[in-house]
């Protein structure tokens, strides 16, 4: 890697006064130093996070709960309160990589992190996302890649907490220079559905400060299916989320991650309806193929999202 | 009938490795974690294109750069690059950080040339040659027996398919490499390697020195799996290197970038296959055509017997007529190098499923049909022994035929290998204080072989293993050969019974006691007084032999809506002669059973036709099976003391691909084609995948 400026910010304020134009933020590492080793970043300084204080807490005491963005994604995974009221977001976090990945990696890396397509990660080659002007997969090797996309990038978003988190109805607090902005899920990824520079709608020098989760979505789960049993990144993740008291069912939604830049949205006028019987959720998951644009080898996806879809959806109603 | 003892105290015991707590606690010293005493980082340039002819290689550059010691080419230019990842030039410095940076500054002039990735694509006679004066195909390999066309016009049923085999990648969890010094007089080399005699002979003529001023030493290594013999393009560079940064030692192991590109894989197959039997299962004629690639070249210079893309057929079965026409196809990628088994589980993967559709299609058992016409006797009774022990009767069902959307399925397949021993060397010392030392120019690959000369030598004493000092992995012991071809037991264990023979009988001698052994030994050895005995042994006949079978059973669940494969148990049946150590040899048929379904449903070298790159050179994308991915493994190893020992280091991963994907098919109901066993191929011959109609009713 090439060399860079070690600095240590100790509040919000101190990581924000640090940053530059060509500054990165550090927290678990996971993400930005393989980017670095491979020189497809190269921060003239690097700033840890680590030490700032509160930033590594999960806040129940109302009910909008607040998880810093320095929480490790082991502890999302195995709290226990995450697990009795969203347990969706806990089944997210423990499929996430490896128990030593989960460790090390924080929620707000997990969000941030860049595309995994193998084009854009090569050290000999210069893609669309990394500034040349070809979109390699779209011709090529594309069996990880979207089956959505707004523009000529097809590389999709792997974060498996932002699956959840969209269907959660969660807000992300970001700094951006002396301003506290709250974004949705939706907002957080817009970019990356429009411009193949962009993996996330974060401007340089922004920094996650926490997640809010709204718990009245009572009912969660996330599903993926990998090709292997474990340590795998999802070909399609599925995560769904609905409020339900007695036989009422309101606010249901279903997400698809790996299968575009952004968390895809199920979208359907049964889901509004709260009335979700098994002929109902057959046909939310049939919609998703009409919609989508399977390229030379990625088209196994469509059943899969299919088959995800309908078994979350069956899973939070039973 | 085997020299071994009837009734042995410590043969085919269950014996812990003794090595393993140095394994497990770090203290172990690889070749990668040589530090001599003003020791350099080596690091390579590798070429970022699949083919260019290079012009000029400026080393300045790095030269100039702080830390830098030395900076050599691969070869003198001009010359010719034919894969993404060949080597450009080498450089050593004070850390890997100054390495890499001038991996960076230095230049290269190169004009890029046309290049050409895919089989297929590299067949047809508009595509670049990768050696510009001849044809990509070499001339096929024919064989016929018989009269292939009568026979299968005698034929009842004839089955056909088109079966595909992926570019496997060794991945050994060490990397290649090697810690080499050179100085005016002498080299001295710490390899990662499976034949340190070949390393020494590779230097040696690398370095133009007299094979008697080089040492090569390899007391650890992690693993070669066929592609570690020689010192490799890498141990040269590493020598010259050090010669030129003054005689100071270069260590120089590749990344695991590099493993993915330069150092060998298992050759993909294309496989036309037609076969025709009677209606009691019968096998008359057989027909195959195949294709497949080893790179760049077949083999290369340190392959170790890599050979072309061709693998014996029909395999393990005897059939009247048969024509087979195979050919080996380049392209610009890495050479193939022998890997664990070379040729057979591709080999494997396309007669046992041909085999099942014959067996659908006559109506039979397969395992009735593999009884029927398997000319092995020992095979045969493998068969019949893994369907008792795996329940193969009451478990196997028609295709497709299990409840709900999660279908199981059973499979099964079989297995040939040589595993003889061959001519060896070894010594044992016997001190006066009773302590005994046994030294072999051997290595141990990983397998126990440390463990296994103990054994032996505690059999012929009649002492406990751990009683017995084990010293391998050094050219100035008695010589042995290369870890290859399931080798290393049968060669070593005859050379260290010889030896413990010869130094008991020298005991017996010396000390006046007619047995030594046992209770008798510290008064037998204390009259030695001071000088030790020292006695050489030699393999020899009646010790170990060759030829093994192994059957394996598969039991698979496939959810049919997502294509996700999960292997529940595989039952393995291997005979293997005379067990030196049960739990070593379970231990490694596990590790060859695991290597099995790795091939079967995960592991592929990918390449890009638009760049000629690798795309998955990491453990990210190439997958390789995981804890959550092994199975029950259930091992049943047929004894067969009297024929010695036998190696059974590749039959164990033969099989496994084969019985997996008989098993998959059985479970959806539709022939699996082609590895690895993908969720995209599950849904693609379920016909869910969108665009693909249903077929039923046009046909």
């Amino acid at each position: 890697m090439q060399n860079f400026e070690y600095a240590i910010a100790r509040s919000v304020d101190g990581a924000i006064e640090l940053s530059t134009s060509e500054s990165r933020f550090l927290a678990g590492g996971i993400d930005l130093l393989g980017e670095m080793k491979e020189y497809i970043t190269s921060p003239k300084r690097v700033i840890d996070l680590k030490l700032i204080p509160d930033l590594d807490r999960i806040d129940t005491s109302t009910s909008t709960w607040k998880i810093g963005a320095n929480v490790t994604i082991a502890e999302i995974a195995r709290n226990e309160r995450i697990r009795a009221t969203l347990p969706g977001l806990a089944e997210a976090a423990s499929e996430v990589g490896s128990p030593q990945i989960r460790n090390v990696a924080t929620l707000g890396g997990n969000l941030a992190q860049h595309s995994r397509c193998w084009y854009y990660r090569h050290r000999d080659l210069r893609c669309l996302k990394r500034g040349g002007s070809t979109c390699y997969a779209r011709e090529g090797e594309n069996k990880y890649h979207s089956l959505f996309s707004g523009n000529p990038c097809i590389s999709p978003i792997v974060s498996n907490l932002a699956i959840i988190l969209a269907a959660l109805n969660a807000r992300v607090n970001v700094r951006r220079g002396d301003k506290d902005v709250t974004l949705t899920i939706g907002e957080l990824y817009s970019d990356a559905w429009n411009n193949p520079l962009d993996h996330t709608s974060l401007l340089p020098g922004d920094l996650i400060v926490h997640v809010e989760i709204p718990t009245q979505k009572n009912r969660s789960t996330y599903l993926q299916v990998s090709e292997k049993g474990d340590f795998d990144w999802a070909l399609v993740s599925c995560a769904a989320a609905g409020r339900n008291s007695e036989d009422e069912w309101a606010d249901i939604s279903v997400f698809l991650g790996a299968v575009a830049p952004i968390p895809y949205r199920v979208e359907s006028p049964l889901l509004e309806s709260g009335k979700l019987s098994r002929e109902a959720i057959e046909s939310i998951a049939g919609s998703i193929a009409a919609k989508a644009t399977p390229l030379a080898h990625n088209g196994y996806k469509v059943p899969i999202a299919q088959a995800l879809v309908r078994r979350a959806l069956t899973r939070i109603v039973s | 009938m085997s020299g071994w003892p009837k009734n042995p105290k410590q043969l085919g015991k269950e014996h812990l490795r003794f090595d393993g707590p140095v394994k497990v606690s770090g203290s172990a010293r690889y070749a990668s974690d040589m530090q001599p005493v003003g020791w350099l980082y080596g690091m390579i340039l590798r070429s970022p294109w699949p083919a260019a002819r290079i012009r000029a290689i400026d080393l300045r550059p790095a030269l100039s750069l702080p830390g830098i010691r030395a900076a050599v080419t691969a070869n003198d230019a001009p010359f010719t690059i034919r894969y993404c990842g060949e080597e450009l030039a080498a450089v050593a410095g004070l850390s890997k950080q100054a390495c890499l940076d001038a991996l960076i500054a230095i230049k290269v002039d190169a004009d890029l040339l046309p290049f050409v990735v895919k089989e297929e694509a590299a067949l047809r006679d508009t595509s670049p040659r990768v050696f510009e004066n001849q044809p990509n195909a070499a001339e096929p390999r024919e064989m016929q027996t018989g009269e292939v066309d009568a026979a299968f016009r005698t034929a009842d049923k004839t089955v056909e398919g088109f079966f595909q085999t992926q570019v496997q990648l060794h991945h050994c969890l060490e990397t290649h490499g090697n810690t080499v010094q050179v100085t005016p007089n002498e080299i001295t080399c710490w390899a990662s390697t499976q034949g340190i005699s070949s390393v020494r002979d590779g230097l040696a003529d690398n370095i133009s020195m007299p094979l008697d001023k080089v040492h090569v030493m390899s007391e650890f290594m992690g693993g070669g799996f066929g592609s570690k013999f020689g010192p490799g393009i890498e141990g040269g560079l590493a020598a010259r290197l050090s010669k030129e940064a003054g005689g100071v030692p270069v260590r120089l192991m590749l990344t695991r970038f590099d493993e993915a590109l330069a150092v060998g894989n298992r050759p993909s197959s294309f496989q036309k296959v037609r076969l025709g039997a009677k209606n009691d299962g019968t096998l008359v004629a057989y027909e195959l055509e195949t294709f497949g690639t080893a790179g760049y070249a077949s083999g290369g210079a340190t392959a170790g017997g890599g050979g072309g893309a061709g693998f014996p057929a029909p395999y393990i079965y005897r059939i009247p007529s048969t024509r087979v026409r195979q050919t080996t196809v380049a392209i610009n990628a890495g050479s193939a190098r022998a890997m664990r088994a070379p040729g057979h589980p591709q080999a494997s993967f396309g007669m046992e499923s041909i085999m099942d559709e014959m067996a659908l299609a006559l109506g039979m058992d397969p395992v009735e049909l593999r009884i029927k016409n398997d000319p092995s006797e020992i095979r045969r009774q493998q068969y019949q022994i893994a369907a008792e022990r795996f329940g193969w009767n009451a478990k196997h069902h028609s295709p497709a035929s299990s409840e709900g959307p999660v279908k199981s399925g059973t499979g099964c397949a079989g297995a040939t290998w040589g595993g003889a021993g061959r001519g060896s060397e070894a010594e044992v010392r016997i001190n006066p204080d009773g302590t005994v030392e046994v030294r072999c120019g051997t290595q141990d690959l990983g397998t126990g072989t440390k463990t296994l000369i103990a054994i032996v030598a505690a059999e012929i004493f009649a002492l406990e293993p751990a009683a017995i000092s084990v010293r391998i992995g050094d050219t100035t012991f008695p010589p042995s050969g290369g870890s290859g071809g399931s080798t290393t037991a049968a060669s070593v264990a005859p050379a260290v019974f010889d030896a413990c023979q010869n130094a008991l009988a020298d005991l017996a001698l010396a000390s006046g006691m007619s047995d030594p052994t046992g209770s008798n030994w510290r008064s037998a050895t204390a009259r030695l007084r001071i000088n030790p005995i020292v006695a050489r042994g030699r393999w020899k006949e009646g010790l170990s032999s060759r030829g093994v079978g192994g059957v394996q059973m598969a039991e698979v669940e496939v959810d049919t809506e997502t294509g996700f494969v999960r292997v529940k148990r595989i039952v393995c049946v291997q005979d293997c002669g005379l067990v030196v150590n049960r739990l070593a040899s379970v231990s490694q048929i596990n590790g060859g059973i695991i290597l099995g379904i790795g091939f079967a449903l995960y592991e592929e070298r990918i390449l890009d036709s638009q760049t000629g790159v690798v795309l998955n050179p990491n453990f990210e994308t190439y997958k390789l099976p995981g804890a959550a991915d092994v199975p029950e493994l259930d091992v049943i190893l047929q004894d067969m003391p009297e024929r010695g020992v036998i190696g059974i280091g590749e039959p164990v991963t033969i099989p496994t691909a084969a019985a997996i994907a008989n098993a998959v098919s059985n479970a959806i109901g539709k022939r699996v084609t082609s590895l690895p066993i993908t969720p995209s191929q599950i849904l693609g011959l379920l016909e869910k995948l969108p665009g693909i109609r249903s077929k039923s009713g046009t046909s």
